[in-house]
């Protein structure tokens, strides 16, 4: 009975885990720009990660020239991405993947 | 005449002076803490300077290690000072400070020995919305305000001492000559009442009781009773007035008997209050002391113990070793009044006539011989003297 919980949560993790590597890694990887580099300029800009995450799924939600952080070069050359077809949660997790696999703090020596 | 007004008067000039020195010293310690913060304030904008160029040169740190995230995430560090860096959240991204307590909402202050100068860059980069700068302060400054500090409020507090002194006495000469016109009076008078007294005894003791009816030996009795008392008021002016410039002359004699014999010499004053004068002897014994002295001493306890008494009461003088107690069954004594019942001129009842005079003359004559003088009342009930040796 353990065994099968604890598969069962191993499932339901590895398939959260995998919001971000689906909608998100999946297409960034064939991207010239690597997807780190848009977090950096979103803390750049932001600072914090409730201040990121926030800015992140506005962007997500209703992307716009003016929301991007991305500089105009890039903006005419890629365009803007379409709006999110997540939902909420899966958007907020994809979210909080990418905040956990990228983030600054706690990686500096 | 020994005016004797500078216990009171100094006792009243150590106050002010006490008073006047704390309020002087806080004054001071607030100006020295006013002086001291504003140096504090001088000095950190001088560092300012130098804290800004700090943050500067670790702004650019940050941008570089940002910009080459995927090279290095070796944090920038510098022998000059050490540095931390916030998020907008307030959340600590990376410290390499001696002190960890940094308060965000202020720009450059001081802890001990530690000045924090905090700086928001325009790009946050590694997430910096806040970059702090720790630099040690050698206090050097420090020594140098102190000294500053110890010389001129040394020197303020050592002037205010002086004016507070003088204005002290200027305050205190009504009272000084106020004493002093009372003293002048009752010298005068001591000497204007010694030939009338003198007279006035000397024709009782020469008038033939035996050749008086009974109504004029009443009235001789009553006139003598009050002579008796001016004798008594003019014998403790006196005192007071020649004290100490006669040479006291000791000499061993028996207390029961100058006990009795002053007791005897109370007798008549007693009765006319219907006072009963008891005496215990528990212990004969001589001593060696001023006659006249001693006697005054007595004379005064035994004269209070009658004068407060009610109509009927007693006095009870008990001689024990080394003691004498008086005890009577007046109206006792307030016992907030008991602490200054031995100042000259001090009265707690103007029912009954008198200076105030009676006890501090007891006092005198006690610590000239080192006598203890321990008084117990209570109102209503009574008053117990007791000198021991």
């Amino acid at each position: 009975m353990v065994k099968k919980i604890f598969l069962i949560l191993l499932l339901v993790n590895t398939l959260e885990a995998s919001s971000f590597e689906t909608n998100c890694a999946s297409c960034h990887n064939s991207f010239p720009v690597e997807i780190d580099k848009f977090l950096y300029r979103y803390i750049l800009k932001y600072s914090s990660e409730k201040s990121v995450k926030v800015a992140l799924t506005e962007y997500f939600k209703n992307p716009t020239k003016e929301k991007s952080v991305m500089p105009e070069p890039f903006i005419l050359r890629f365009g803007i991405k379409k709006s999110s077809d997540l939902n909420n949660t899966e958007l907020k997790n994809a979210i909080d993947d990418y905040w956990l696999m990228y983030k600054i703090e706690g990686t500096l020596f | 005449m020994d005016t004797n007004l500078s216990h009171s008067e100094k006792r009243t000039l150590k106050n002010f002076v006490a008073l006047y020195a704390l309020l002087s010293f806080s004054i001071l310690l607030l100006i020295s803490i006013l002086y001291l913060n504003v140096e504090r304030d001088l000095m950190l904008r001088k560092k300012q300077v130098l804290l800004e160029e700090y943050a500067k040169e670790l702004i650019q740190k940050l941008k570089y290690v940002h910009i080459n995230l995927d090279k290095t995430r070796k944090y920038p560090r510098s022998e000059n000072y050490k540095s931390a860096i916030f998020d907008s959240s307030k959340n600590l991204i990376f410290s390499t400070l001696k002190n960890r307590k940094v308060n965000l909402d202020d720009k450059l202050y001081k802890t001990e020995n530690i000045i924090h100068f905090i700086k928001q860059p325009s790009s946050y980069y590694l997430g910096s919305y806040y970059v702090v700068v720790e630099i040690v302060d050698d206090e050097l400054w420090l020594n140098g305000v102190y000294k500053k500090l110890f010389i001129y409020a040394g020197s303020l507090f050592f002037i205010f001492l002086i004016v507070g002194y003088f204005l002290s006495r200027l305050f205190l000469r009504p009272m000084r000559e106020a004493i002093e016109m009372l003293e002048r009076f009752i010298q005068d008078t001591t000497h204007e009442l010694n030939t009338p007294i003198s007279t006035i005894n000397m024709n009782i003791e020469m008038l033939d009781s035996k050749r008086l009816d009974d109504r004029s030996k009443t009235k001789i009795e009553r006139i003598k009773i009050a002579s008796q008392t001016l004798s008594h008021l003019y014998d403790d002016l006196s005192f007071l007035l020649l004290n100490h410039k006669v040479i006291s002359n000791d000499e061993k004699f028996d207390l029961k008997e100058l006990i009795e014999q002053r007791l005897n010499y109370f007798e008549q004053i007693a009765n006319v209050k219907k006072v009963s004068l008891n005496f215990i002897c528990n212990k004969e014994q001589s001593i060696v002391i001023d006659k006249k002295k001693i006697t005054k001493l007595l004379d005064n306890l035994i004269s209070n113990a009658i004068k407060y008494n009610k109509i009927s009461g007693d006095v009870t003088v008990v001689l024990d070793e080394h003691a004498i107690v008086i005890k009577d069954t007046g109206q006792g004594i307030k016992k907030r009044d008991l602490k200054a019942v031995f100042d000259r001129f001090e009265r707690f009842n103007y029912a009954q006539g008198g200076f105030g005079i009676g006890l501090h003359i007891v006092n005198v004559i006690a610590k000239e011989y080192s006598l203890n003088i321990d008084i117990e009342s209570k109102e209503n009930v009574g008053t117990e003297v007791v000198i021991t040796w």
